[in-house]
């Protein structure tokens, strides 16, 4: 008995996948053919082809709106159309493909018109999808390595707040698991993956060096989705503008678009991000300088709204690296004000997830528990995620909050003698003066944080 | 899950007035939201011919299902309307459409739903499926109809 195995998709896939998917198996039926239906449609892909199905097919039938992936077909005749044709007409389909087979002939994955086909297709993929949906790759992508790291840090920071300066101790281990491995692959997974939405696999290589030079520059998770896009939408123009002969197609995906698409998106963030970035950062740090004189209140709001813009982006470490600065001045407000202001984003978050859960995806709700953690022991990347994929909403509620907390902690006069280790500092002698008043700081501005979420944040309807 | 938890009578036309393809889809929109299944006619509206404009949901067969996955969707539901006279939908065989599914799904559906949506869809692949259908008397027949899904 011959047999025939298939795809079918469309855009919502929501009816015509499995209307396509029952036309085929009903006429494969009445022609006493085997025949196996993959459907990529809304409950994700179902039934799906083995490698055993796709080895014993006689040949491949492609019902199809969306781009699906015919690498796993090759030396297959494929029959490619769209889904309608399958509903309208499975019978002559399933004939051309037994036609096809019994010929002899297989479908090249890699000619021109193959190309032709797929590259329409990866253009009307783009238009439908947008850029909300490669953001939202990206950040699923990058979820986990935020909750690795943040959690490896945290947990590093139990054994003393500078117990990972100690070479060779687990703290230092769990130092480097986190904050120099996990975080640091963060900003590149983050960028890869937004590439990988818009390009496919070609997007990955441009995505993650582009994200990795965002981290050098030191351009934060912000210069990471600006990769990102670049990246992506680069490579999907390369694709469609180089034109190869049929003999170099080869070449395409392991030499030209990498190297040339790395080469490119590389050379942007080095000469075209780099500078500003730099230059934002020298601007406000001899900004800051100038405002040590300023009202205390004024500048702790300042330095909170700073902290919680771009989380480890340029603005957030002008900050940083001014409170540290007065240290050696023996000045600690402003370093009490930087903490508490970066412990806030994270915690109103987390706050926010439980509180409006109406507001939040599933995956929210959940990376909402780990959130805790990094705020209070001041890992201000756990609210990355979520700024990442709401950037305008996200961004605004928590400077509200942190520039609260920033303000509050200067008025109460509260003093921080060191730069890092959240919650885990506080019960150290001598270290914060009014812990008091410094909890109910961060406290008030993690409610606050919640309250602009609520605001801020649309209602998802479920 | 069951059939009934997002069809009922009321969401059931039996004759609808529209003569072409804007208005049934307003048409069947409206039933939407009498039944206060949709909170917002227009963005609805908008995402249904969005769908036709990549493509006609006209699916041949005197059948067309205009879908719509939409956060202006609070719950997921299916309307049914019959056209007795046809309607030209600019379906795939170019013949009038008579039967009409607007499948309406909020953004992140659940997968028990979007499982039975599918089953429809299989369903009306069958010339005897849409047969009983067309000759159904009334609400009441069409929901016996669809609860054998």
């Amino acid at each position: 008995m011959k047999k025939i195995v298939a795809v079918t998709s469309c855009p919502t896939g929501i009816a015509h996948t499995y209307m396509a998917s029952e036309s085929l198996e009903e006429s494969a039926k009445e022609m006493n053919i085997k025949m196996k239906v993959e459907t990529q449609g809304s409950v994700g892909v179902e039934n799906e082809l083995t490698e055993q199905d796709i080895k014993e097919a006689d040949a491949v039938i492609i019902a199809a709106d969306t781009n699906v992936s015919k690498e796993r077909f090759a030396n297959k005749y494929i029959v490619e159309v769209a889904v309608a044709d399958a509903i309208n007409d499975a019978e002559s389909l399933i004939n051309k493909a037994l036609e096809g087979a019994e010929k002899g002939q297989t479908t090249q994955i890699n000619n021109d018109l193959y190309n032709q086909v797929s590259q329409e297709k990866s253009k009307r993929k783009e238009s439908r999808t947008g850029a909300y949906k490669h953001l939202m790759t990206g950040v699923s992508f990058m979820l986990p390595f935020v909750v690795a790291g943040g959690l490896s840090i945290a947990l590093s920071f139990v054994f003393g707040i500078n117990a990972a300066q100690e070479e060779g101790t687990l703290a230092a281990a769990l130092m480097q698991i986190g904050s120099g491995s996990a975080f640091a692959l963060m900003v590149p997974i983050l960028a890869g993956y937004i590439a990988y939405s818009i390009a496919d696999r070609p997007g990955i290589a441009p995505g993650m060096i582009g994200g990795m030079l965002a981290s050098s520059i030191g351009a934060g998770f912000l210069g990471g989705i600006i990769a990102g896009f670049l990246a992506g939408y680069l490579t999907q123009w390369l694709k469609n503008h180089i034109k190869l002969p049929q003999t170099l197609q080869g070449l395409m995906p392991i030499l030209i678009l990498p190297f040339l698409s790395s080469l490119i998106v590389g050379l942007l963030m080095i000469y075209l991000i780099g500078p500003p970035v730099q230059g934002i950062m020298n601007g406000l740090t001899n900004w800051l300088q100038g405002l040590t004189e300023a009202n205390a209140v004024i500048l702790g709001l300042i330095l909170g709204a700073m902290m919680a813009f771009d989380m480890g982006g340029p603005v957030n470490k002008a900050a940083y690296t001014f409170g540290v600065g007065l240290l050696g001045s023996n000045i600690y407000g402003p370093m009490a004000a930087i903490m508490a202001a970066g412990m806030t984003p994270p915690l109103g978050l987390a706050l926010a997830t439980v509180l409006f859960k109406s507001r939040f995806t599933r995956q929210e709700i959940e990376a909402g528990k780990p959130a805790w953690f990094m705020g209070i022991s001041f890992i201000t990347e756990g609210a990355i995620p979520f700024a990442a994929a709401d950037p305008f909403r996200v961004i605004p509620s928590t400077m509200t909050g942190s520039a609260v907390t920033g303000a509050l902690s200067m008025l109460f006069g509260v003093g921080l003698k060191a730069p890092h280790g959240g919650i885990f500092v506080l019960p150290i002698p001598n270290v914060v003066t009014n812990l008091g008043f410094y909890a109910l700081a961060i406290i008030i501005g993690t409610i606050v944080t919640a309250l602009m979420l609520r605001i801020l944040k649309p209602k998802l309807t479920k | 899950m069951e059939v009934n938890e997002f069809i009922n009578q009321n969401l059931i036309k039996m004759n609808l007035e529209s003569q072409t393809k804007d208005q049934v889809i307003k048409e069947m929109v409206e039933i939407m939201a009498e039944n206060e299944i949709i909170t917002d006619k227009e963005e609805v509206i908008a995402k249904a011919m969005e769908r036709e404009a990549k493509g006609t949901t006209g699916v041949g067969k005197g059948v067309a299902i205009p879908h719509v996955k939409s956060n202006a969707v609070k719950k997921p539901a299916v309307a049914f309307g019959r056209s007795q006279a046809g309607i030209d939908y600019g379906s795939m065989d170019k013949k009038p459409s008579y039967l009409f599914f607007l499948i309406t799904v909020p953004e992140d559906s659940h997968d028990q739903h979007l499982k039975l949506l599918a089953q429809l869809s299989r369903n009306l692949v069958h010339d005897d499926f849409r047969d009983k259908l067309l000759d159904a008397k009334d609400e009441t027949e069409i929901m016996s109809i669809l609860e054998t899904l």
